[in-house]
């Protein structure tokens, strides 16, 4: 990014994030989470764990809140003055939302956080100086820093072995996060290359929405207008980038919806909400 | 070593496996093979021969994490299996794993998995070798012991395929009658009265059909029956052309009554009387479905509504309304799960249950028929509570001198009063058949040390089979980790062989389980093929699918004898020992995922904790984090309190599974176990002991700590992270369109 | 030793001799005080020493931080010496532009508090950086694979801040203490003479010397004050440039300039009444002085309280329900303790200025000033910690009260400030002579005016007149010379 490069493309990247920023996407990945059928199960957190070689913190770093769980489940109880709640627990995957404009990314002092053309938020562990300002800028709460060195004792022999090779092991001192497996990505990127044919639908499942006893988890390409996030998202007339008079919802019953989509940081994350039948 | 099972022998078999599998990207040179025998540190530019570096390859098995009996996908990299997945081809799961299936491999890698055969010399365990561990196994079992046959036990968990008819073989051969299959957590009652009234004990539950389901305390999703099976057909229930209702009345709120349209708690044990009152309303209304005789017609005249609200502190209105739904919205399913089965009126509760089902005609409809594994004695013997009470009684009175365990943890999960520990001491041979060195297997005087499931061989028939007769197939997916274990099924077959039989043919267990696969008898597989496709076929699947028999269900009423259960003022609460997906019954307390997974519903990691309605809490003034003490008439346990409304004001419930005393590191010492507390009440009709019956009292004990717990607030706080909406709005915006 | 001087900012009378003689006497053989104070000094560094070691080995979870809390204390006690480091270029920079007299027996302390300041200031983001030992990956140098910090983000522009800022008042200070190099030069023996001659950089006092170092300083002064306010602006946005509720606010830079301004004048009274005792510098540091410095921190602690409220009232009659409801949360909730004491320090003990009595009671000053302070450090943690405390995802919802490691580092940095502070007053005149011979020039000369200017209306009235007699000339610093 040179003096020249600026002066010359100035318009371009000043771009704002409605007008696509100045990315050149060549995917926009994106998920689709139907909390109706969302059990709050917890498989894709274990899932997640085993993919993603995420530590164990033990109890005492749990309690002080230094878990590592790229993704929760949220449980939310209803604000009800009867007795007992009635519709039961309210449960959400909560992960990285890869935010098309995304409020980490600008405060990294370093640039280890930053957009790729597939549409992540990748994070370079190796640049990444442990300022923690990322985390602190997300509204979600979904970054996870290394507070101490967890590889030392979370992995005592034999379990290092399950460790998977295609993905590294964080020291302390990093900042961390949901990926989309990103190495499942590249691993689906390699083989269509090698198969010569275009990435398509189906090639890429995230550990999450593979390990979904339900399947309500949806990952897939939003720039693949045939993929079934796509559909997904159009179904529930959700559109990309920040919230506009334009882009609002026909019909503001229609279940989508993303997660903070106020703070106009355009999630990849679709929501769709619970249903309850009321009538019982 | 009886293990055949060399690395090339292992690689043809895996290689086969695989192929069908196998990611692309195989155009990697592997020109270097590897000599024979030698242990040396070799970088990976020389490969072993079925190492390709870099390229993961999926191979099919068998999870054995739970009784379900799913398929699974695990990638092998570089000789090392690092992920499983669920396997599409299954009719169990359908490419599906719950978070214990996911966490299989920890089992497997484990570091507190035992490495070496122990024996108790001068009351420790000690380690020994394989050889002498066998020649004492041959002196105390062999035909030279003289031991007596009917004093030979052997306890196992659930278990089925192969394995089952070996252990069957070697009880015969000695001639004990003596097998007790415990399971702490079973559909035992649910399943004798669907026995008794449907005619078939494990009856398909098609959830896909049914519009309304109405679970008593059926944690269908979690821990009753075959939970990632259900899962999935709760997404088609709720996904249907309408969406479909759940409805829970549970003491406890599980990870099913989270889920649950409307929750209800109704009084503890009470349950039955609900639904006597439920099918009263629905017969006086003339909402019946099936006709009912008089004789049971009289009986459910008693419960009217008024009698029934006053039992089960559900409001008339409420019955009203669930009366109605189930007749509205027909056909129904009407499921009974464990705060109903393990009370002391547990089957006729249960009974009065399954008329619903009968009357509203689910049967045949939501209810069908399974088809069953052709071959009986490799069906699933399932396990309850009933053989760990018949086992208590046995080593009570010295019926035992020989005991063999494998798969269970019975001194683990038996109530203190049942003395489970001190009755082991009257045994005078103790054999452990163990990964780990939990609580019975530290207690026997040999402990042998199996395969995990990622190194043996092995089939499962699962019991519940809810598309066509199947058989999990379990291969290694990589090489044992720890050179001095064995499988399971070698080391019955080396038993069997000590008194000479038809198994002495066999090499091992692998060569068994390959012969009798291949020659199955064309009434259970149809064949296509030669033998080494076919070979070639049950690997890369890991299932066999075989012609089940399919005996159709005969709805037979029976009569409702349903009494509630009396109330004891010095006990006023009813203590649930609750269970939950992951935990289990605690077999994966040793698992550090699964430690580290939050519970569903109190989120609470790393220990135990006691559920509290904050109406009770008020009246006891703790909060979350305070200690209470829960005592029982047996005992009492100390624990931490979590303060929420899902759950009965006159129920506290501890979850089982944590309070270890010993298996490894991450379970041992953590949190408690109210399995201890109980009192050894048994459910009247099936003789399971009724683990819910258990009344306790609960005091504070004026101590504080945090609650090690995931989640700041309880509440979204206004934020829209969970958006509600009702169902007929959802009906016109997705379903119509 | 004459009486307290009560109504004037100084005795003109004093003699320039008896000028160097006190303040030269302030810095040769230190007292027992002064050694305890060292001693607690250098234990309190120890203390966060011995933290650092830990945490550095460990990691940033021994300092109890954790998921909602990626930031806490180490962040609050970096603005907070940042914001005191405010103080010496106000009455150094601001006041000498707009010749404000009384400032000169004091900014020189101040001057150092603010190079000091900077140094504890500056150590802070290396201590709370989770891989300290790639800092250099914040500064643009050129790297052959063409990798950049981002320039987008406010704490690249801390780095260059902070580091032109530390540069630029430590010159300041340096040059504003060359004349003073020159006087200890002639009056010091030994090695003393050795180093101050080397520090003098050959200060003769000549007209042309003088002429090129009021240039320099009024160059220099009129660079810091915009840098100054740069500098508590760009820390700001730390905080406003990101989405958090509490911290998104526009009013940020000149809410923290104010606060910084504030915490340094009440830092300035608390060392003033120190100095003032130990050093026995009453005739220097007159209560006079004193009585105007209070006047200056009522007057900034009323634009803070101001913008305060201002801030409680936007985000009041805001829309943004974030913000509102974290401002309840702060004020009634887990830290409303802390949200008070902030409150009752920064908006209604500065009252306690109003009164001359006080203002001219030194105990209670000391103790009004450190109350002062104490306001201003818990205003930080209010900004920092209820943000991350109760933001926008309550599931993360957590309220930290931080470990002792961390309360050992913050502890430490006030014996670290101490230490140099310590040392620097034995090495370094914490009074400028040569702008108290000044300040005493110029009352001699504008008393000598007025009693000149009577006479001659005597004499008119007289009707004779007669011309007025010379002002001593030359320059009050080549005194001795």
């Amino acid at each position: 990014m040179s003096l020249k490069n600026i002066l010359e493309n100035f318009s371009y990247y000043r771009r704002d994030a409605e007008a696509g920023g100045h990315h050149e996407y060549e995917h926009r990945f994106a998920m689709a989470i139907d909390l109706d059928i969302c059990t709050g199960c917890n498989a894709c957190s274990t899932a997640c764990y085993a993919e993603n070689n995420l530590p164990v913190v033990g109890k005492e770093r749990f309690e002080a809140g230094q878990a590592m769980h790229w993704l929760r489940v949220e449980r939310y109880w209803d604000e009800i003055e009867g007795d007992y709640p009635e519709q039961g627990a309210k449960m959400i995957p909560m992960m990285c939302q890869q935010c098309g404009a995304a409020t980490c990314e600008p405060v990294c002092p370093v640039a280890a956080t930053y957009h790729t053309p597939d549409g992540l938020n990748a994070q370079v562990y190796n640049r990444c100086i442990g300022s923690r300002y990322c985390s602190n800028n997300c509204p979600f709460r979904v970054r996870y820093f290394n507070f101490w060195s967890y590889y030392e004792d979370s992995w005592p022999e034999p379990l290092r072995m399950q460790l998977n090779p295609d993905l590294s092991v964080r020291d302390k001192g990093v900042m961390e996060k949901c990926t989309f497996c990103i190495q499942r990505i590249r691993n689906a990127k390699d083989k269509s290359q090698r198969e010569e044919r275009p990435l398509v639908d189906g090639d890429i499942i995230t550990a999450c929405a593979q390990a979904c006893p339900t399947d309500a988890i949806v990952f897939g390409d939003t720039m693949d207008p045939e993929s079934r996030v796509s559909k997904a998202w159009a179904k529930h007339q959700i559109h990309r980038g920040p919230v506009t008079a334009k882009k609002q919802k026909a019909d503001e019953e229609i279940r989508g919806y993303r997660v903070f989509d106020e703070l106009n940081v355009d999630p990849s994350v679709m929501y769709l909400e619970r249903v309850r039948d009321t009538e019982v | 070593m009886s293990v055949k099972v060399n690395r090339r022998k292992f690689l043809k078999m895996l290689g086969w496996g695989g192929a069908g599998t196998a990611l692309a990207g195989c155009d990697m040179p592997t020109t270097v093979t590897l000599e024979e025998g030698k242990e040396e540190v070799v970088s990976y530019l020389m490969p072993e021969e079925y190492v390709i570096p870099g390229i993961g390859v999926w191979y099919a098995s068998t999870c054995t994490q739970c009784e379900a009996g799913c398929g699974l996908h695990g990638r092998v990299r570089e000789g090392r299996v690092l992920k499983l997945e669920g396997s599409p081809d299954s009719p169990i799961n359908h490419g599906n794993t719950c978070m214990m299936g996911q966490s299989g491999v920890q089992s497997h890698y484990n570091p507190d998995r035992i490495t070496a055969p122990m024996m108790r010399k001068g009351g420790n365990l000690q380690a020994i070798s394989w050889e002498d561990a066998m020649a004492e196994l041959s002196k105390r079992v062999g035909p030279s012991s003289g031991v007596d046959g009917k004093r030979v036990g052997m306890v196992t968990g659930t278990i089925s395929g192969h394995q089952s008819v070996l252990v069957s073989e070697l009880l015969g051969q000695l001639g004990s009658k003596n097998h007790y299959v415990h399971e702490q957590i079973n559909t035992s009652v649910w399943r004798t009265v669907c026995r008794d009234m449907l005619g078939d004990e494990t009856p398909k539950l098609n959830f896909d059909k049914a519009r309304v389901v109405l679970s008593f305390g059926a944690d269908f999703m979690g821990v009753w029956g075959s939970p990632v099976h259900n899962m999935g057909e709760y997404a088609k229930f709720r996904k249907g052309a309408e969406r479909g209702t759940l409805v829970q009345i549970e003491p406890k709120m599980t990870m099913t009554g989270a889920n649950a349209d409307l929750w209800l708690p109704a009084n503890p044990g009470t349950e039955g009387a609900l639904a006597l009152g439920i099918a009263n309303f629905i017969i006086d209304r003339g909402w019946n479905l099936v006709d009912v005789p008089a004789r049971i017609r009289g009986t459910l005249k008693q419960y009217d509504l008024v009698t029934v609200e006053k039992v089960t502190g559900i409001e008339a209105e409420k019955i009203k309304r669930i009366a109605s739904l189930l007749s509205e919205r027909s056909p129904s399913l009407v499921l009974a799960g464990a705060s109903v089965e393990n009370q002391e009126n547990g089957y006729d509760s249960v009974a009065a249950i399954m008329l619903l089902n009968l009357i509203m005609g689910n049967v045949g409809n939501t209810i069908g028929a399974t088809a069953k594994f052709a071959e009986a004695s490799m069906q699933a013997k399932q396990g309850g509570t009933k053989d760990l009470l018949l086992l208590a009684k046995a080593l009570s009175d010295k019926k035992l001198d020989v005991l063999l365990t494998y798969n269970t943890n019975p001194v683990f999960t038996a109530p203190d009063v049942l003395q489970v520990q001190a009755g082991l001491a009257n045994v005078g041979f103790k054999v452990a058949f163990s990964m780990f060195p939990d609580e019975t297997t530290l207690s026997a005087d040999l402990v042998l040390p199996i395969h995990s499931g990622m190194e043996d061989w092995g089939t499962h028939v699962a019991a519940y089979q809810p598309e066509g007769a199947v058989m999990g197939f379990q291969q290694p997916l990589m090489e044992p980790i720890h050179k001095d274990t064995r499988g399971f099924g070698d080391i019955m077959l080396s038993l069997l062989k000590l008194r000479g039989s038809d198994f002495a043919k066999f090499d091992d267990y692998y060569s068994y389980i390959q012969t009798s696969l291949l020659n199955m008898p064309s009434s259970i597989v149809t064949s296509t093929g030669s033998k080494e496709e076919t070979w070639n076929g049950i690997l890369q699947n890991g299932i066999v699918k075989t012609k089940g028999t399919t005996t159709p269900l005969v709805p037979k009423l029976v009569d409702v004898r349903y009494k509630p259960a009396a109330n004891n003022s010095e006990y006023p609460m009813h203590l649930v020992p609750s269970a939950r997906l992951g935990m289990w019954d605690g077999r994966h307390a040793n698992i550090p995922w699964i430690q580290e997974a939050p519970d569903q519903i109190a989120k609470v990691v790393w220990g135990s904790w006691a559920e509290l309605h904050p109406k009770k809490a008020a009246e006891l003034g703790v909060k979350n984090g305070d200690y209470v003490r829960v005592t029982s008439a047996s005992g009492s346990v100390e624990t931490q309190v979590y303060v929420h409304k899902g759950i009965h004001p006159d129920a506290i419930a501890v979850p089982v599974g944590q309070g270890h005393e010993e298996y490894g590191r991450y379970a041992k010492g953590r949190g408690v176990n109210p399995l201890k507390i109980l009192n050894p009440i048994m459910e009247k009709r099936t003789g399971e002991l009724a683990t819910y019956a258990t009344r306790v009292k609960v005091t504070s004990v004026h101590k504080t700590g945090r609650l090690v717990k995931m989640g700041g607030s309880e509440v979204q706080v206004g934020r829209k992270f969970v958006r509600t909406i009702s169902s007929s709005v959802f009906q016109r915006t997705e379903k119509e369109v | 030793m004459s009486q307290v001087i009560q109504d004037k900012v100084i005795d003109e009378k004093l003699e320039w001799s008896r000028i160097n003689a006190d303040v030269i006497a302030s810095m040769q053989s230190p007292r027992r005080a002064y050694w305890v104070a060292l001693a607690v000094c250098i234990a309190m560094l120890f203390c966060a020493v011995a933290a650092e070691i830990y945490q550095y080995k460990y990691g940033m979870g021994s300092a109890g931080l954790n998921n909602p809390h990626m930031w806490d204390m180490y962040i609050a006690t970096f603005v907070f010496w940042i914001g005191m480091s405010h103080a010496g270029t106000l009455l150094s920079a601001i006041l000498h532009i707009i010749h404000a007299q009384w400032r000169k027996p004091i900014y020189r302390f101040a001057e150092a508090m603010t190079t000091f300041s900077l140094m504890t200031a500056g150590i802070f983001p290396m201590i709370h950086l989770g891989r300290v030992w790639n800092l250099y990956w914040v500064l643009p140098y050129v790297s052959d694979r063409g990798i950049w910090p981002n320039f987008r983000s406010p704490l690249v522009w801390d780095a260059f801040a902070i580091s032109t800022y530390l540069s630029s008042s430590a010159l300041f200070l340096f040059i504003g203490m060359i004349p003073d190099m020159a006087i200890l030069r002639d009056h010091t023996t030994g090695w003393r003479k050795k180093f101050y001659g080397i520090l003098c950089l050959g200060w003769r006092g000549d007209d042309r010397q003088w002429r090129n170092f009021r240039r320099t300083y009024m160059l220099l002064a009129c660079f810091l004050i915009p840098l100054a306010i740069s500098v508590h602006s760009i820390v700001s946005s730390d905080f406003a440039m990101s989405i958090m509720p509490g911290w998104h606010i526009t009013t940020f830079p000149p809410y923290f300039v104010a606060g910084a301004l504030y915490s340094g004048c009440a830092a300035i009274m608390t060392l003033f009444v120190a100095l003032r005792y130990f050093f026995r510098m009453e005739e220097y540091m007159t209560l006079n002085i004193m009585e105007k410095t209070c006047k200056l921190t009522f007057a900034i602690a009323m634009v803070w309280t101001y913008l305060n409220l201002i801030e409680f009232a936007a985000t009041w009659y805001g829309h943004n329900i974030y913000d509102k409801e974290l401002l309840i949360d702060k004020a009634t909730g887990p830290y409303a303790a802390v949200f008070w004491t902030m409150i009752f320090c920064g908006m209604v003990v500065p009252f306690t200025l109003c009164f001359q009595k006080l203002r001219r009671h030194m105990p209670s000053m000391l103790v009004v000033s450190i109350l002062l302070n104490l306001g201003m450090y818990v205003e930080r943690w209010m900004i920092v910690a209820p943000t991350l405390a109760m933001s926008h995802q309550p599931h993360q919802w957590d309220v930290l009260w931080g470990t002792v490691i961390q309360w050992a580092i913050v502890f430490g940095s006030f014996g670290w400030f101490g230490l140099l502070f310590l040392i620097f007053v034995k090495l370094f005149p914490c009074v400028s002579m040569y702008e108290v011979k000044e300040l005493c020039f110029h009352l001699k000369h504008e008393i000598e005016e007025e009693e000149h200017e009577k006479q001659h209306a005597a004499k008119a009235k007289a009707g004779a007149t007669a011309g007025g007699g010379a002002s001593p000339a030359g320059n009050p610093g080549l005194e001795g010379a």
